[in-house]
Formats: C-alpha cells, structure tokens, sequence
C-alpha cells in the first residue's frame, strides 16, 4: 500500500464523517423544506381546496392573480410600503443603538441585553395582543394622545390611513438582531483609522461619515438584504393587531396568501400567491447585488 | 465574484424558505399549534387504525363491546364555560360506559376552522366534530365527513324528535353529513335595566326599524355609552334578514349570484347603519374592534353600557352567568308590509370523520350527547334550542330551567309568526361572500365610498366568488 492511497482512503472516511454530521440537517431540510416547496410548485398550477384531490388547470392560477384579483394588488401595496417604511427605519435605529453601546460604559452588558429583549418576544402573539391594547380605541397612547389635546376621531389602528404605521413602529421596535450584527461590526473597526482622524482633526460627524460608514457597508448590505426579506414575510402583527383591517390597509401578503388558503380554501391559488412572492423577492435581491459594486466597500 | 453568486443564492434560498411553511418565523405560533395538533392526531388515528381493524375482523363487534379501551376525539368550539361544562357531560359519559374515554379539543371560534381544514388535508380530522352551517356543505362535498343516514336507519341515533325539514339541512348530495344539534333565530337581546333609564319600555311585537332608531336616540340623550351594539357588516345574517323581510333573497336558486336585483336595497341597508354610527348610536368600525375584545360576556349589554345588541336566541343562556337580566326581542320590521325574514337556523351539527375508526361508537354518543337526560342536564341548552322534541319536552317538563332557557324556548313560539321558509345552505364559498360583504360595508362606513358604490361593488364581487365556487 502506498503513502498516497492511504491518504485518499482517510479522505474519503473523513467525507463520510462529514456526511454523517451533516445528515440530520440535509433530512430535515428535504423532509420541511424541499419536498413541501417542491410539491407547492405542483399545487399552484392545480385547482386544490385542502380536501379536495387536486386537477391540474395549468397556468389559471397564475392569470388569475395578474388579471383579476384586486386584493393581490392591495396586498402588495401594503406590504411595499411597509418594507420601504420598515427597512430603513429599522437599520438607522438599530445603527444609533448599536453606536450608543459601543462606548465603555458600566452595566452594558445589561443593556445589550435588554435591547435585544423586543427582538425576541417582538413576534409574538403576546406583545401584537399588547399592541393592539395600546393603539386602540379607548387605548393608552390614544388617551395620552387626547391629553396633549390631540383629538382624533378614530384610534390609530381603526383610522385605514394611520393603522399601517403603528404596525411599521412595531416592526422598527424589534431592531435587535440587526443592532447585534452591527455592534460586531463596529468593533472590528481598526482603532487607528480612528486615530490619525482625530489627528488630523476631524469633527465627530465626519468621522462618521467618511470613516464608520464606509467600514460599515459591507454589514449594511448584509443587515438590507436580510431585513427586506424579513420584511416581506409580515404575518403576526397583521394577522393578530388588525387582521388585515381597516379596509385591508394592514393586509401584508403573506396573510392574504394564508387566507386564501385556510380560510377560503383556495390551496392553489394560494400556492401561486407564494411563488409569485417568491419572485418578487428574488428580483429585488438581484437589484441589490448588482448595486452593490456602486457602494459597498469591501477591504482588501 | 463567486463569493458574491454563493451570497445571493443563500439569499434566495432564504426567500424561499420562509414561504415554504407559509410564513416561517412570522406565523410560527400558529404553525406550531397546528402541526402538534395534527401529528398527536395522526397518532391517535393510526394506533386507532389498528384496533378497529382487529374489532372488525372478529366478526363486526363493535371493539368497545370487546371490551377494548377506545379514545374518541372531539372538538368544538365555544366559550370557557361551554368547554367546562363540555367536559363534565365528557366524564359522565366514561363514568356510564368505562371503555370510552375523550380527548376533548376546545377552541374558541377564532381559528377553529383554520385548524380543522389542516386537519382535514392531513387525514388527521378528530373523530367528532362540531360543525357550523357555513362550512358543513365544503366538508362534505370533499368527502371529509361521515354518512351518519345508515346509523339514523338503525336507530343508532334516534332522530324521532327532529323536524325532517330540519333533519335534512345536513343533506349534502344525498349525504347526512351532519346531526342538527340545535336551532337559532334571530333576535334583538336587549337590557332592561339599561332600557329603564331612558324611561322605555320593552319594544312591542312588530316594532320598526323607525321605533328601533327612535329609541336608541332617546337612550344616547339619557346618557347610555352604547345604545345599540351592532356591527350590520360582520357577516350577511342581519343583511339576509332585511332582504327576506323585503321579499328578496340574498342568494339565486343556482347559488352562482345574488338572487335580489335592486342594489338600491343594500344602500339602503348601508345608509341606516351609516346614519346610526353618524349620531353615535352604533359603534362605528373602529369602536367596534375593540369592544370585540372583550369576548360576549363583557360586552358592554351585558354590563350595562349598551341597550341592544343583535344575535341568535340562546343569547341570554350565554350570558347568564354575567348578567341574568337579558331579554329578548324579535328583530324591527318594516311595517305593514314586511315579509317574514327570519328563518329557522340550523345552529350546529356534529359531524364523524370519514378518516374515523369509531364511527359506531361516536353515533352513540351523538345519540346520547342529543338525546340523554343526562347530557341535557349538563347542557342546558347552552348549545341553543334543541332540535330534538324529546330533548325539549324533558327540559320543559324537568322544572331545573332558569328563566333564560323558558325565554329561550319561548322565543321560538314568539318568532314563529316571523319566521319563514329556512334558506338553502350557505353556498361554496360563503366566508369569502362575508368578507366581500364587510369590505363594501365598512368601505361606506368610512365614506370611502357611498352607498350605492358599495352596493354596487359588493354584487359584483359576490358574483364573481358564487360563479367561481359553484360552477
């Protein structure tokens, strides 16, 4: 036996090791997560109501959505605008945040934590419960609001022109994980840069803009590309604060593609619903990567 | 650059992914409680699966008469103090016959039909389920429920108590799909303590729409908070009252559109609810959602911050253990020339899964559940008025009804002389109907669009959801 087949022969056992480690995951995600996608592709060209046997109907579904379905148009409307209110909003808190903990200040390890509390419990059922409490009729913020002498007619979440954002100031109060991924970042910010700024007597705002800013981009786009797909996935606080109401103005796509599937039992449109989104996301995450050689910069 | 190609693929396998469960971190919640209710079903339903087949095999005994241990699964829906009376009439039922045992499945009506079409796709419905009118026609024309006409024949389930006319309302294409647990009218629940200080008295037999508005003016001016709580949009029963009261219907024969011609009777319907919310007699949209919070038995009639509500005859039985002082009205006519609007509804059904191994044993507690003094003492007619004679005359002749269950009673003699022929069942496609509905409604009510617009808007969705549901 030579030295070089012994060493394939261990390469190999390695592989198989690899594999092995590996297998749970590469189960569960064929089992969760190929299969059912796979067989939602199938769906959304059959006419399927969950209990029926399915039939095909080709492309139906799909001119469906595009030619006359007006809530389809609604439904993105809301959730456009919500990803355009919510993305930036977001990361720009979760940056000042994240600039504010980045200085050595006693007990921060405990307001790291806190910070990142709202990002944790911010999903749930619970807090869009609290939520709905808070910004509705008769509701805290409304009587605080009155009290400042602000009269409305309607509360926040019952008002079709005002219930969106209570839902977008939801979203931007859960800005942890960014605000982590941030903080990383800042801290791998060369100190020295800092430095020969400082002596050159550079004013505090241009530090930041000509220094932490630069450094930051490639963590921006990674914190954009994450969060406009986070955001175009809203469900629980739409579903839970306001069901879509007032007048749909709350109605995110992804709860008008589970009602059309759980309520209305309209399985395969609904499948089509979620490939149409698909593509939408997958487009715009195309548009980000062929911007990013205009602003992201990357060292060496 | 191949970095940069890895990133975006990962990406997009990201978008991808958090569709695939329909939702991933966002629904998760909901997600969970679903697929653990289905999988603990699926469970019961195969080890289930293996028994009945032995049972079977030994010469069509039922298993329990093998002696066998069975669980039978149930759901319903309901309010806390149904599920813990639910549960009692559950326990006396083991208690009589000790080799059945349930696994009860409560849920409040948010999302219990979410839950039960999950089910449903995956095989894994429970055993006995409680059925409503809306979605009995969809189970069944899927074949998701059980023919019960073949334990009805046998006596099984003794239905010598039921009106047939009634009986029947189950009978999807020839298919008993469900057992009549219950009916419903209509009805204007109103609080008379609330009424008394404006100084009015109980509205008469045959008062009007104009008398009902009259009235809620004088109790706004005597400082009542809400004097009618109603919301004329959250589905089409209230509006399928005032269409039949006009001598219309709310649906064509063939169930593909909508069966009255003059829109102008929808904006009409639309206006009088407007001008109501405008004079702050009916809470407006906004309003409404929040006192929806507050679940039936703090709503504010039963409180004593509103005077009138709307609702179905076994209203004041719901409500008792809160406010034992609600009495019921027939709702407002039009006058001389109203026509009867309101109908016999059937109120629920319990309904077999086909998937069930225990079919035999689930018809006989059906039969007990409708039929035994037993479970009738238990229930009380919380479930609404019985639809079995044999039900009603023990609860009539047993002295234990509180008042609320005579007014119950009492309310279907009252309301007879209103009631017409019961409508066919809510075609395919309903809740998508009701939603259509509440948008043109509520669309007017936040004068987004008028009356007539929305009427308008409302037939031509309505056409268009009938026409694809029912062709």
């Amino acid at each position: 036996m030579t030295a070089k087949t012994k060493k394939h022969h261990y390469k190999r056992k390695d592989n198989i090791a690899g594999y092995l480690f590996l297998s749970p995951w590469i189960f569960g995600f064929m089992l969760m997560w190929l299969v059912p996608a796979a067989i939602s592709i199938y769906y959304s060209f059959t006419d399927f109501n969950l209990l029926n046997v399915p039939s095909i109907i080709g492309l139906s579904n799909y001119k469906r959505i595009f030619t006359q379905d007006d809530t389809f148009l609604q439904a993105l409307k809301v959730t456009f605008t919500y990803v355009l209110f919510l993305v930036p909003l977001r990361l720009a808190f979760a940056l000042f945040v994240a600039m504010l903990l980045n200085q050595e200040h006693k007990g921060l390890g405990l307001y790291r934590t806190l910070y990142y509390v709202p990002s944790i419990i911010g999903g749930s059922i619970a807090v869009s419960i609290v939520w709905k409490q808070l910004f509705g009729n008769k509701g805290v913020v409304m009587s605080l609001l009155e009290l400042f002498g602000i009269q409305q007619k309607m509360s926040l979440l019952g008002n079709p022109k005002t219930a969106l954002l209570v839902i977008v100031i939801m979203g931007v109060w859960q800005f942890g994980s960014s605000m982590l991924i941030f903080l990383s970042a800042l801290k791998q910010i060369p100190y020295s840069l800092y430095e020969s700024a400082m002596v050159d007597g550079g004013k505090p705002w241009q530090i930041f803009t000509k220094i932490t800013l630069p450094m930051l981009t490639p963590t921006i786009f990674f914190n954009l590309i994450l969060q406009i797909i986070n955001g175009f996935r809203v469900f629980t606080e739409s579903y839970v604060i306001t069901d879509g109401g007032p007048l749909d103005s709350t109605l995110s796509y992804v709860l008008y593609l589970y009602r059309r599937a759980f309520t209305y039992f309209d399985m395969g449109y609904s499948c089509a619903l979620a490939w149409v989104l698909v593509a939408i996301i997958a487009v715009f995450t195309v548009i980000l990567f062929k911007t990013q050689n205009n602003w992201v910069h990357y060292e060496s | 650059m191949k970095k940069k190609t890895l990133a975006l693929l990962l990406s997009m396998g990201m978008a991808v992914s958090s569709l695939a469960g329909c939702g991933g971190g966002g629904g998760s919640s909901t997600d969970t409680t679903a697929a653990g209710g289905g999988a603990d079903a699926t469970t019961a339903a195969q080890a289930g699966g293996g028994e009945s087949t032995t049972a079977a095999a030994a010469g069509g005994e039922s298993a329990a008469a093998a002696g066998e241990k069975i669980t039978l699964k149930f759901t319903w829906w309901g309010s806390q103090s149904r599920h813990d009376y639910t549960q009692k009439i559950l326990d006396a039922y083991t208690a009589e016959h000790p080799e059945i045992t349930f696994e009860a499945v409560p849920a409040g009506w948010d999302g219990y039909f979410d839950k039960l079409s999950t089910e449903a796709a995956s095989g894994s419905m429970p055993d006995i389920v409680q059925m409503d009118y809306l979605y009995i026609s969809t189970y069944a024309k899927n074949n998701s429920l059980a023919d019960l006409q073949g334990y009805m024949d046998d006596g099984t389930i003794d239905v010598s108590g039921i009106d047939e006319a009634l009986l029947n309302s189950a009978k999807v294409n020839g298919k008993m799909a469900g057992l009549v647990l219950s009916t419903s009218l209509m009805t204007f629940p109103y609080n008379p303590e609330v009424l008394a200080k404006a100084s009015l008295e109980a509205p008469k037999e045959g008062w009007t729409w104009e008398d009902f508005t009259a009235m809620c003016q004088q109790l706004k001016d005597a400082g009542v908070a809400d004097a009618a709580v109603i919301d004329p949009a959250i589905d089409t029963n209230l509006f399928n009252y005032w269409v039949r009261q006009h001598g219309d219907k709310l649906f064509s024969d063939d169930q593909k559109s909508i069966g009255y011609q003059d829109d102008k009777l929808m904006a009409d319907f639309i206006q009088m609810f407007k001008e109501a919310m405008d004079k702050d007699l009916v809470p407006t949209p906004d309003e409404m959602a929040q006192i929806q919070t507050l679940g039936l038995e703090a709503g504010p009639v039963v409180t004593g911050d509103g005077a009138f509500t709307q609702n179905w005859n076994n209203y004041s039985t719901l409500v008792s253990a809160a406010n034992d002082k609600i009495k019921m009205a027939t709702p407002p006519t039009i006058g001389a020339e109203d026509q009867k609007g309101l109908w016999m509804k059937p109120g629920m059904f319990l309904s077999i899964a086909e998937t069930s191994p225990h079919k035999k044993e689930a018809a006989e507690f059906i039969n007990w559940f409708l039929n035994s003094e037993t479970a009738n003492d238990i229930m009380m007619a919380e479930r609404g008025t019985p639809s079995s004679s044999i039900a009603r005359d023990y609860l009539t002749g047993s002295g234990k009804m509180a008042s609320q269950q005579e007014d119950m009673f009492a309310y279907v003699d009252l309301a007879a002389k209103m009631a017409g022929e019961t409508p066919a069942p809510d075609p395919t496609g309903m809740s998508e109907v009701n939603k259509a509905f509440a948008d043109a409604c509520n669309a007017a009510f936040y004068e987004q669009m008028s009356p007539e617009e929305a009427a308008a808007s409302f037939r031509k969705k309505a056409d268009e959801i009938l026409s694809r549901n029912n062709g």
